[in-house]
């Protein structure tokens, strides 16, 4: 499907903000979310519009319990090294573990007389916060010579909670980390659209709740990271 | 209470600078934040998670992304009610497709029992006298002038957008609950939504140059 269709992406817009979208449709819209503009741009309008429609409805007051129970978690948080997970990458990447890494990640040159760029495979080892989860060593993801998709699988099968998914994550050197979908079963081909990865040098896999982040920003643990260069 | 779309408009303008300082680790700020708009989020999950429990669970869920999140709000691209709404249902709706899978939890109130009339706006009678998708939506066109815009829309086109949009409900189940085939109720709240689109923006237009004083 064509989602650079304005009016396509407009109906699509609508459809998710509005609810109706469900499912593994809903999944995807979400996971194209970060790479298409004129999806997201849909997607805002569509929030400016109906959002405000919500101000009719009486408010309700929540439980005095429901806020003690936001602190106690913010509180868990602030005892880690970092809140966020990102931040928390950085910090591995100033490790000499993660130098490692690096090196795992490597170029597989095909011997192709029309010279057509060859793929790369970079491998995304298991995190700390993996060992806890019983989760594969590793996760191998390559990427097309023409940077058109990409290719993940474990190297044995990832024991997942069944409300949980693993998302996989573009990060730049710099900036926002870009969603770059959902991991059936922790395997799956991904269609990179446009430049996702340009700028980028790191893939992250997250665990996050079942269909990914709901907030399109990585929420749970990195559990698999791998750095490699185009 | 009503509220209106300058309320709106005002309210995140005090909400943008909270959400910037949460995103700074501010936690006084974020409490301010909460009691501002956890009551309007309750509401909004409430509406579509009908359990007050499992509402609350995901309320929770949501303020604790928000704090994590808050660094990633753009108060140029959208005011702070539409970011927070939008994520609570978001998470809403999630909850709805896991909950599918599971016995129903819904904690009803008495007057769903025997009920026998079809075709009135049943959300009415569920639990308490809050007003149905219907009332909620035509309320919510007098505040935003859009009531020109409803009068192109047929009785059962402005119910399948209103049990859309306030209750969560999927086509399918807005087919099953105004005994519509499927395909029908898809066209309608597409159509519904084409029409309100222009109107919505002329509105969506005055708050925005209403709201940014």
């Amino acid at each position: 499907m064509d989602y650079g269709r304005s009016e396509l992406a407009d109906a699509l817009a609508a459809d998710y903000v509005i609810g109706t979208l469900r499912g593994g449709a809903r999944r995807r819209f979400e996971a194209l979310l970060p790479a298409h503009v004129e999806l997201r741009h849909a997607t805002a309008a569509w929030r400016d519009r109906l959002m405000p429609l919500t101000a009719v409805i009486a408010a309700v007051q929540p439980s005095s319990e429901v806020w003690r129970r936001i602190s106690d978690r913010l509180d868990e948080g602030r005892s880690a090294p970092a809140t966020n997970a990102w931040s928390r990458l950085a910090f591995w990447r100033g490790l000499t573990a993660f130098a490692s890494v690096a090196a795992i990640g490597l170029a597989v040159l095909l011997a192709n007389p029309r010279a057509v760029p060859p793929p790369i495979v970079v491998v995304l080892v298991a995190t700390d916060a993996a060992a806890s989860g019983a989760a594969a060593p590793a996760i191998v993801a390559s990427i097309s010579g023409d940077g058109a998709t990409l290719v993940a699988r474990p190297i044995v099968p990832v024991a997942l909670r069944p409300d949980r998914s693993l998302e996989l994550w573009a990060v730049p050197k710099d900036g926002v980390p870009r969603s770059l979908g959902v991991l059936p079963a922790g395997s799956g081909t991904v269609a990179l659209r446009g430049r996702v990865l340009a700028g980028v040098d790191t893939l992250a896999v997250t665990i996050e709740p079942l269909g990914g982040s709901p907030t399109g920003q990585a929420t749970g643990p990195i559990v698999y990271a791998g750095k490699f260069s185009l | 209470m009503t509220r209106t779309p300058a309320d709106w408009s005002e309210r995140s303008h005090d909400l943008s600078r909270l959400l910037a300082r949460a995103s700074l680790g501010d936690r006084a700020a974020f409490a301010t934040l909460y009691e501002r708009t956890s009551s309007h989020l309750l509401a909004v999950v409430l509406r579509i998670q009908r359990d007050r429990a499992q509402a609350e669970d995901i309320l929770q869920e949501v303020y604790v992304n928000v704090w994590r999140a808050a660094s990633s709000f753009d108060a140029a691209q959208s005011q702070p009610l539409t970011w927070l709404t939008s994520i609570a249902r978001n998470r809403a709706i999630d909850g709805l497709r896991r909950a599918q899978t599971q016995p129903q939890m819904r904690t009803l109130g008495p007057s769903v029992e025997g009920r026998d009339s079809e075709d009135e706006d049943v959300y009415d009678t569920v639990a308490d006298d809050a007003p149905g998708p219907l009332e909620l939506l035509s309320r919510a066109a007098e505040t935003r002038s859009l009531a020109a815009c409803m009068d192109k829309l047929s009785a059962l086109q402005r119910q399948s957008v209103a049990l859309a949009f306030f209750q969560g409900l999927s086509h399918a189940e807005v087919a099953e609950q105004l005994h519509q085939p499927l395909g029908t109720v898809k066209s309608w709240v597409r159509r519904s939504l084409m029409i309100l689109k222009s109107c919505l923006q002329g509105a969506v237009q005055r708050d925005a140059s209403t709201g940014n004083g």
